[in-house]
Order: structure tokens, then C-alpha cells, then sequence
């Protein structure tokens, strides 16, 4: 190769076939030292690639030890020539070094507010290659259509291997002779990697291998403008980050990060690395495996036609072996009979692959895992990967904090608990089901972007997703989740978009939707929360200001909206009405119910509005007594009047009736009602009117006819109009006070 | 010229054929008139280093065009899916064409389609006459592709009844077809393949066993990605149709081609080019082949009725015929996609003042 003391070896990042000529081309050399393109911050750490149960797919972590949201990963596959750089090192002793610039001048190049402008901070620019792509200039020139099918058809397609790396380095000069020159960060790398190169060779080796990006092999040749590359260097701001290892997946290896550009397709890459020959009849076996697996055809006859197609569509296309796009056109014409569903699963299942990679335990922890184990010890929370039941009472302390703890995980996307019903309606009660899987290890270093310890990194995950949600309902159930994971610093901001959100929201249903919304299991909503703050703790003072805002808008548009509607939207009104009238009932907030019964009388009084609201409005003021039995009796028959279309009117009944058969059992008030109603329609009236009501009663079950028929029988129209409804007047403290006693032997509070 | 309607796509490119086969110097697969990139380039266009320069027949992804060509190569045989109007039928007869310089050996599946038309049939009087013999049988065009060592096509595949379908099973796994009256059979000589093609909007079809489909490769017909593309397609068709029918129209202007496309795309899609409105979809399929037709019954009441030039006018009567195809729930979306989207359109105030009329 070159006369040099040094030798360059020009890789492409993550590629099998520069790997393996690359491990060909070490054992071929013998060199005596290795000096790959990678972190220095890194070094201390490097050993633990030889560690026994180091498997890849791992990524090196690098960042800031004051912001480890400042963090670059350097994700490393069986088949990364620098992967296999580092072990052929370590197996034979040599020295390994990595001789990138270092993050800690990298990292403390970003300035603060660019972090934040940065939303996927995992897409760190540190590495990114130049704007332009090189590769491409010469993939256009050879005819591609784009520089990576180039590559992997130039090099890592090859089956001779010749000279390969002095070919890439001459290609690549030639290259840089027409790109713009690099740019300042670029330079500096470069010289940072001229730096090491000559402090390994001052130290007396003879052989030094060194493993980089193609592109920058031609910068590395000439080592003799010392004092340029230290001018160059000169000055550089330095902070202090650490390294550590983490288990990475395949799907993540498509992150770009670290390593300029992911790769899309480990999965194949892998198999390109296992499988030296017949790759294409081995892919194709697969994928017949994997279908048949799914109860897909996917015969050895397929695969047999599909190796045939791929080849051939390689040899249409002048190429030495199918490559992917070969394989993927094959697959989905004689697989998949141009279907794309089953492209998708061989997609995830085979291009991608779910493979997960393990680090030693030796390997240093980021802040936010040690913050999990401190926490994790402090609140007695063992970690097993077998499946567990965690029955937690949220009265004593240290359960509610185990609470805490858990839901601060999955607002972090951490699903280490999966809290389930507990049957119960108690709301003190919570039962979680625990098992910790190694992918929540990676979720874990990830989430270390958002912060250093579980109570900030979950309180800005839950600002930064509340940004995004798309509507105000989605907003609610961030703060519902916010408060049950007793993350108050996070509230304030919350409560503010809130207030924004729903300001800007021209949206009743969803302002209703909003105020009702409940968590899927613990069934607490914005209203619930506030007059049950109790056993969580939480702060309801500023919860009321937003609740006090929605109900306002809702009572203010509730008329509008509900005019013009069709079933399908009065279905959907007619249970947000009822979800709010509740929720309305439950804050017992006058100034709320007098705004709300109002909005009600609006819509009922309203012309056009469709029946099941109209009706339902009826009910709900005659069941708050804001309007008294004869007004109803009024309003029923002005709805079922003869002037009434038909369909309207026997939705009218419906909303009136649906599911309270009971109500109208017991309730002499609703009962009188109707039956006064009845009785007084004239006969000719009553036929054309009887199958309106029967629609409304046929939804009621069999007994509940028979009671309410039985009923009818007993009670003739004696009917007593007056309202005999429970004020507070009547309500005699006295003769309710003989009854706890025995409730309480009941409910077995005091033996 | 001759006074044919249509012509065969081997006789109104042979001109390009002839050029292609003087320059192609690559491997042809035995019984091919043409090695494989040689028909790719008959099919996708380009310029031969002699300058001829090549029309493009299929305007479109290559990769579709590069996969049909692979299968035929390897002796396969191929199936063409799409929507009514991808232009199955288009790309089959000029592959065909290309491959074997005869486009012509067609079956063209129906609900009737007999075992008869696939296989082979008699001619009774002989039969009668002599008893069973190779001068009574008449062969069907997929028994004289198999002896010619041609491809042959079948049309709507899936339109054939199930059990008459399944009589491909042998001939294109074994590449023989039995004649159990004479005790003999037909081996297919090299270069016989099939081309079938099928739809898959319509229902009531019949899907096809999976010991048949196992004997195909399949290639997806995809419609136009862009209107760009799709605008292109109509008026190559469009100039190259006119030519044929001797309209004396002058060549319609493609900003009204573009504005035809732009409907038919927005009504197929559901929603304004820009993406902001949603807009209802009606019945129809609204392919490129119908936007073919509009524009070219438009160019005609131009040419007879008109000033020569196309106008909205004479586009208004073929577009709401093409979208109508449900008289109720159509006509709904038409007007309700007039009302919304044409109406408020810059510069498309023409075009909504002609439909209007029309509807």
C-alpha cells in the first residue's frame, strides 16, 4: 500500500463487505497499532468490547457530564468494519485507539440555544457529512442512480478483493481534488485525526492501521503540515463528557447519529455478513420461512422462481449479484403476488430485524438510570424480567410513591409497569403488572435526553409531547397523567397551554370532550381530579381556573353547536351532554349549574335541534327541577304533536327515555308524566303515535316491559302532579343518622 | 397509410423494432427477437446511437417495466394487475410485440371463455368425417404460441371461470399441452410464455386458485404518480390517437390537458392537489384511459362542431360523462366538487360555466 509507516483504510460505516475485506486486510497487514475514526472520550471504555457477554447490535454513548441531553451515539453491528476493527485489536493486544476529534470539543461547540431548537437532539449534527454527497459524484458518473447502490455494488458486492482499499483511496483523492474544500468542523476533524496518527507513529510503531470514513482517507496521507493541523487546533472550547456503552437495536441503527447516515436494512446487512455464497437462495429460503410462519403461501418452489427473478432482474440490470432492491422486487412479485402487506412484514421481520444487543454490566450508567436505581432501591422496587403483580395503596406513602415512580416511566415511554384495573371502584387502590425487558434499557438512555433525573425528564417529556398533541382532548389526558405522576413544576406550563388551547378551540364537542375525558383505567378526569384531589394531593386551585374557562365556553356555544345535526353527531352530542351534566353535577358549582341549565333550556327550546338532544335536555332540567312536571308534561306532547315529522318525534322520546326504564319504574314524577300524557290523547291521535314510543320502550328488556306494563295496571291515573323531589329543606338530618349505624356493620368498618 | 383503425403495435413501431435489432448487440434469450434491455428501451424510450430516437410506450416506473421483462426472461409467466386503465393491456401488447414481433396470439377471457379457446377445439366436420386427427383439431392462439415459441396473451384473467382458468396449471409448469384424443401432446418451443392480465377493482371476479397464482410472477400496475406524468401520458396518447383518426384539430394546449388530469386526480383521490380539501369520491374508476377519452372525444367535437381549437366547452360533455357513472350519488359529488373546487378555481371559470350547462 503506501510507503508510509501508516496504512489507510477507507470504509463505508455499517457496510458487511468493507468489513470483511477489512478483516482480511488487518490479518494480511499485521499492524501494530489501530487507530479508528470514533471518540477519544470513548477509549476507556473500549475494553469492554472483548467482555463476554458484549453482543452486538451497542451503541457508544458520549455526552456532556454537565447535559446529557447533549449526547452522540455510535451504534456499532456485527458487520461495522470499525466493530470489527476494535475486536481484531483486542484480540491480538494491540493498542486500539480512537482518533476522531473528541466530543468533548464537539459537544461544547453547540451552543445552548441550539440544543433546544434541535427537537431530536439524537440527530446530532456532530458528524454529518458534507452537505453534498461525494459518493455521488461518482455513482452518477458509473450510471446510479445514487451513491450507496454504487458503493455496495463497487466494494462490497466485490468477490475478488485485490487491492481494494488503495482503489478506494485513489478514487477517493481524486474526488476531493474537485469538492469544495471542508468545511471548518470537517478540517478540524481531519486534523485532530492527522494529530493522532502522528503521535502513534512518534511513539515508535511501525505499523499503524487506520480505520475511516473513504472520504476522509485522502486527508490522511500527507502528515506533514504539522503545524497547520496545531494551528488549527488551537483554541478549541472543552467541556467534560463521558462514555458508556448501550444495548442498541436494529431498528435504532436506522437513527442517524454518530456515524453520519443509519443504515435502512441491518437486517440484510447482516445476512450479507453471515452468508458469503448463494446469498440470494439463503434470503429467499427466509423469507418462504417467515411467510409460512404466517400462514402465507411461501413454498421452496416460490423461493426457487424468486432467486430466478432476482437474478435475472440483476443481469437486466448489469449487475455482478442481486442486491436488495433485487430481492425485494422478486419477493413481491412471485411471494407476494404484488401484494404489500406481506413486503411489510418481511420488512420488519427480515430487512430490519428485531435483533436486541446486550453490554456487560461493567458498563458505567447514565445519570438517568442511576436516578432509576437510586429511586428504584429508596422505594423497595425489585427489577425481574419475569412478569409480576405490584397491588399498591396509594394511602401510605411509600406506595403512592411507587405510584409516582411508575407513571413518571411511561409518561417517559418506559413500560416497565402496566397498571391495570383493579375491579374495584375504590380510587386509593392501584394494581400494576411489572417486567422489566431489555428494550427499556435503551428506552431509558434515550430518555436521558430529557433530563438528568426521572421527576424532570418525565416533567419536560410530558411539556414536549402536550406541545404536540394534535387536540384539546389529547392535551387533557397529558395533564391527567401529569397529575397522577405528582409532577407540579410541570402543571403550570400546562395549565397555561391549556387555557391557550381551549381559548383557541372554536370546538364545543371538543371543549366537552376535554373537560369529561377520563384516564382509561384510573377513571380520573379534569373534574374528577379537582374534587377528588384528595388522595393524589394535587393541587386543584389552578385546575379550577381552567375548568371555570371551559365550562364558561362550553354553556356559551353549546346552543350553536347542537343545531343542524344528523344521527350520527346528535349520538355523539347526546353522550357528551350526559358525560358533562354529570361531570356538572358532580362539581356542584352553582354558578356552573345555573349557566349550564340555562345552555340547556336554550337548546331545548330550540327549533331545529334533533330529537335525541332535544329530549335529553328535557330530562335532564325536569331531573334538576329547574322545570316542573306540568312544564315537561307540556313539552312531551308539543315534541309527539301531530305537526311533529315522525322520525323527530321518536327520537324525542328516545333521548327523553333511553336507558332509564328503571328511573321510570321508580320515579312517579317521569311516570306520571308520560302516563297523564297517554291518557289524555285522543284515540285517533294515538295510533298514528304508538309505534314513536314503542321504537323508544322496544330497547328496554323483556322484564323491564313486564314491570313497567305491571306497573301501568296497578297505578291508574292517579297521578300525583305536584314535584316530590328531594330538597335540601326536607331532608331530615335526624332519620338519616338511624340508618349509618347499621351501614356501617354492613360495610364492615368497625367490628 | 393504411385505413386500419388500429394498428398492431409490431406493424406501427416496426420502424423502431427494425432500428432496435440493427443495434442490439446483447444476449436475446432463444426465441426472442430482442435481448431484454433492447425491449426495455423499445418500452421505456430513448435514442439509438444512430439517433433514432425511441417513444416511450410506457411512461412510468422503469423498475415495473424492468421486472416484467426479468420474469419473461426466465421463463415465467407474467401478471399484470391494476386498476381499469393502467394500461395492462397496452404494456402486454407491446412486450409481446417486441419479444415475438406478433402481439396478435390474444384470448380474450370472458364469463364464457371455454376450455376450447385456452386448449384447443375441432373442426367437427373433419372430425366427424375422418375421426380424431392433427388436421381436425383447430389450435387455439396459446397452442400456436406454445408451437411457434412465441408469447401469448390472455386478457381479464380473472374473468375466466375458476375451472377453466386451472387448465393453464400444466401448460406453464410443464410447458406441454396434452391432446389425450390422439394420444400426443404440444411441447412449447423456446420463447413461449404468457401474459396475462387482470383487474382487481371489479367484483364478482373470479380469484385465481393459488396453484395458478404460484405459477405467475406478479407486477403491479400502479396509476401515475404525478400529474406531471399523468398530463404527459393523455397527450402523447392523445397525438398519437388524433394522428390515427386524422382529426383536423390542432393539438390540444396542455394546460387543458393538465386541467383534465387535475380533476380526474383530485376526484380519484379524494382531496385538492394542494391537500387542504377534502372532496368525495364518486363511483368510477377515473383512470388515465378515460382522461385519454375525454380529451380525445373533446378534440373531435373541436374539430367537427368547433373553431378546431379545444375549449372547455368541448371537454364539458366527456368530463361529466366520464365522472357520472352512478346517475344519483355522482351526479352529488360532481356538482358538489363543481360548486367547492371549480367554481372558486383562478382561471378555471370556463371550465365551470361548460359544466354547468352540461349538468
Amino acid at each position: 500500500m503506501q510507503h508510509a509507516r501508516h496504512h489507510i483504510f477507507g470504509i463505508r460505516h455499517h457496510g458487511p463487505g468493507s468489513a470483511r475485506s477489512l478483516r482480511l486486510a488487518l490479518e494480511a497487514l499485521q499492524p501494530d497499532a489501530i487507530l479508528i475514526e470514533g471518540p477519544p472520550d470513548a477509549e476507556a471504555v473500549l475494553p469492554l468490547v472483548a467482555h463476554a457477554t458484549m453482543q452486538p447490535p451497542v451503541a457508544l454513548l458520549v455526552y456532556a457530564a454537565d447535559r446529557p441531553r447533549d449526547a452522540v451515539f455510535y451504534p456499532f453491528a456485527t458487520f461495522s468494519p470499525e466493530w470489527q476493527a476494535i475486536s481484531y485489536g483486542l484480540e491480538q493486544g494491540l493498542p486500539v485507539r480512537f482518533c476522531d476529534l473528541p466530543q468533548w470539543h464537539q459537544l461544547a461547540e453547540v451552543p445552548d440555544e441550539a440544543a433546544e431548537e434541535a427537537a431530536a437532539p439524537l440527530e446530532s449534527e456532530a458528524l454529518t457529512p458534507y452537505t453534498v454527497d461525494p459518493l455521488a459524484w461518482l455513482a452518477e458518473a458509473a450510471g446510479f442512480s445514487d451513491g450507496e447502490r454504487w458503493w455496495e455494488q463497487m466494494v462490497e458486492q466485490r468477490r475478488e478483493r485485490g487491492d481494494l482499499f488503495a482503489a478506494i483511496l485513489e478514487a477517493m483523492t481524486a474526488i476531493r481534488a474537485e469538492a469544495p474544500p471542508p468545511p471548518p468542523r470537517e478540517a478540524c476533524r481531519e486534523a485532530w485525526m492527522r494529530q493522532s496518527i502522528r503521535a502513534a507513529l512518534a511513539e515508535g510503531y511501525q505499523r499503524v492501521a487506520v480505520v475511516c470514513g473513504a472520504w476522509h482517507g485522502p486527508a490522511l496521507v500527507d502528515l506533514k503540515d504539522k503545524k497547520g493541523d496545531t494551528a488549527l487546533l488551537k483554541g478549541l472550547p472543552k467541556i467534560k463528557t463521558q462514555a458508556t456503552w448501550a444495548p442498541w437495536t436494529y431498528s435504532r441503527l436506522a437513527y442517524a447519529s454518530g456515524y453520519g447516515a443509519g443504515i435502512e436494512s441491518p437486517g440484510w446487512y447482516e445476512h450479507l455478513w453471515q452468508h458469503h455464497e448463494h446469498v440470494a437462495s439463503r434470503w429467499m429460503a427466509r423469507v418462504g420461512r417467515l411467510l409460512r410462519a404466517q400462514d402465507l403461501d411461501g413454498s421452496s418452489a416460490h423461493a426457487i422462481e424468486a432467486v430466478r427473478l432476482a437474478e435475472s432482474l440483476a443481469a437486466l440490470r448489469g449487475r455482478p449479484l442481486p442486491g436488495l432492491p433485487e430481492m425485494n422486487e422478486a419477493c413481491r412479485a412471485v411471494f407476494c403476488f404484488g401484494s404489500d402487506i406481506p413486503m411489510q412484514l418481511i420488512h420488519t421481520e427480515l430487512i430490519v430485524g428485531e435483533r436486541m444487543g446486550a453490554v456487560p454490566d461493567e458498563a458505567p450508567s447514565v445519570p438517568l438510570q442511576q436516578d432509576l436505581q437510586r429511586e428504584q432501591r429508596r422505594l423497595r422496587m425489585k427489577v425481574s424480567a419475569d412478569f409480576q403483580d405490584l397491588e399498591l395503596d396509594l394511602r401510605k406513602e411509600n406506595d403512592l410513591e411507587r405510584s409516582h415512580l411508575l407513571r413518571r416511566l411511561s409518561l417517559l415511554g418506559i413500560g416497565w409497569g402496566e397498571l391495570r384495573s383493579s375491579g374495584g371502584t375504590g380510587t386509593f387502590r392501584e394494581t400494576w403488572g411489572l417486567q422489566w425487558r431489555p428494550e427499556l434499557h435503551v428506552a431509558l438512555i434515550e430518555a436521558a435526553i430529557w433530563g438528568n433525573t426521572l421527576r424532570d425528564a418525565a416533567g419536560n417529556r410530558a411539556l414536549d409531547t402536550a406541545l404536540h398533541a394534535p387536540e384539546l382532548p389529547d392535551l387533557v389526558a397529558v395533564l391527567n397523567q401529569v397529575l397522577l405522576a405528582d409532577l407540579p413544576e410541570a402543571v403550570p406550563a400546562l395549565m397555561d397551554l391549556l387555557q391557550e388551547r381551549s381559548a383557541r378551540t372554536a370546538d364545543v364537542a371538543q371543549l366537552m370532550d376535554a373537560l369529561v375525558r377520563e384516564d382509561r383505567i384510573t377513571r380520573t378526569s379534569l373534574v374528577s381530579s379537582m374534587r377528588y384531589g384528595g388522595v393524589r394531593q394535587t393541587d386543584s386551585a389552578a385546575l379550577a381556573h381552567v375548568v371555570d374557562g371551559i365550562v364558561t365556553r362550553i354553556c356559551i356555544g353549546l346552543a350553536a353547536v347542537c343545531s343542524s345535526m344528523n344521527d350520527d353527531a346528535a349520538e355523539a352530542m347526546f353522550g357528551r351532554i350526559i358525560a358533562v351534566a354529570a361531570a356538572l353535577r358532580l362539581l356542584q358549582n352553582a354558578e356552573h349549574l345555573a349557566a349550564w341549565y340555562q345552555a340547556l333550556r336554550r337548546v331545548a327550546d330550540m327549533g331545529g335541534v334533533h330529537g335525541l338532544v332535544g329530549g335529553r335536555c328535557c330530562r335532564l332540567l325536569l331531573d334538576a327541577g329547574e322545570i316542573d312536571a306540568s312544564e315537561a308534561a307540556r313539552r312531551v306532547g308539543h315534541a309527539l304533536s301531530q305537526a311533529a315529522e315522525p322520525p323527530q318525534a321518536a327520537a324525542w322520546v328516545e333521548g327523553l327515555l333511553r336507558e332509564s326504564s328503571a328511573l321510570l319504574l321508580h320515579d312517579d314524577l317521569l311516570w306520571g308524566i308520560l302516563d297523564t300524557w297517554v291518557a289524555e290523547l285522543p284515540a285517533d291521535t294515538f295510533q298514528p303515535i304508538l309505534p314513536l314510543i314503542r321504537r323508544t320502550f322496544a330497547t328496554f328488556t323483556p322484564a323491564e316491559r313486564r314491570q313497567l306494563g305491571e306497573r301501568a295496571r296497578r297505578s291508574p291515573t292517579q297521578v300525583r302532579l305536584a314535584t316530590p323531589s328531594l330538597g335540601d329543606a326536607e331532608f331530615v338530618t335526624e332519620r338519616a343518622d338511624l340508618v349509618l349505624p347499621l351501614l356501617d356493620r354492613l360495610l364492615g368498618l368497625y367490628e | 397509410m393504411s385505413n386500419r383503425l388500429r394498428e398492431h403495435a409490431e406493424h406501427q413501431y416496426a420502424e423502431e423494432l427494425r432500428a432496435l435489432a440493427a443495434h442490439d448487440t446483447r444476449l436475446r434469450p432463444p426465441g426472442w427477437n430482442l435481448s431484454p434491455w433492447a425491449v426495455a428501451t423499445y418500452l421505456l424510450g430513448g435514442e439509438l446511437p444512430d439517433g433514432t430516437r425511441i417513444e416511450p410506450k410506457y411512461i412510468g416506473s422503469r423498475r415495473v417495466i424492468e421486472i416484467a421483462i426479468a420474469t419473461l426472461a426466465t421463463d415465467r409467466a407474467l401478471l399484470l394487475i391494476g386498476l381499469p386503465g393502467t394500461a395492462k393491456s397496452w404494456v402486454s401488447e407491446h412486450l409481446t410485440a417486441a419479444i415475438s414481433g406478433d402481439s396478435t396470439l390474444l384470448i380474450q377471457g370472458t364469463a364464457g371463455t371455454s376450455e376450447e379457446a385456452i386448449r384447443y377445439g375441432w373442426n367437427y366436420a373433419r372430425l366427424l368425417a375422418d375421426g380424431p386427427s392433427a388436421a381436425a383439431l383447430v389450435p387455439s392462439p396459446l397452442m400456436r404460441a406454445m408451437q411457434e415459441g412465441k408469447i401469448a396473451r390472455v386478457e381479464e384473467l380473472t374473468r375466466i371461470p375458476a375451472d377453466v382458468q386451472d387448465t393453464l396449471i400444466t401448460i406453464l409448469s410443464e410447458k406441454t399441452l396434452p391432446i389425450p384424443e390422439l394420444n400426443s401432446e404440444v411441447q412449447a418451443i423456446k420463447g413461449f410464455s404468457v401474459i396475462a392480465t387482470a383487474n382487481d377493482r371489479d367484483r364478482g371476479v373470479n380469484d385465481l386458485s393459488s396453484a395458478l397464482k404460484r405459477r405467475f410472477n406478479t407486477v403491479v400496475l400502479p396509476l401515475p404518480d404525478t400529474l406531471d406524468e399523468e398530463a404527459d401520458i393523455v397527450q402523447r396518447r392523445v397525438a398519437s390517437m388524433g394522428a390515427a383518426l386524422e382529426l383536423p384539430a390542432e393539438a390540444p394546449a396542455l394546460a387543458e390537458i393538465r386541467r383534465i388530469v387535475t380533476v380526474f386526480r383530485e376526484l380519484r383521490s379524494g382531496q385538492t392537489a394542494d391537500g387542504k380539501t377534502k372532496i368525495k369520491s364518486p363511483s368510477g374508476t377515473l383512470s388515465t384511459a378515460e382522461a385519454i377519452s375525454v380529451v380525445n372525444s373533446g378534440l373531435s367535437l373541436a374539430a367537427h362542431f368547433g373553431d378546431g381549437v379545444m375549449r372547455a366547452g368541448d371537454v364539458a360533455s366527456g368530463l361529466v360523462g366520464a365522472v357520472i357513472k352512478d346517475p344519483v350519488q355522482d351526479r352529488l359529488v360532481w356538482q358538489e366538487y363543481l360548486e367547492t373546487v371549480v367554481k372558486e378555481r383562478e382561471g378555471w371559470k370556463d371550465l365551470y360555466r361548460a359544466c354547468r350547462e352540461q349538468s
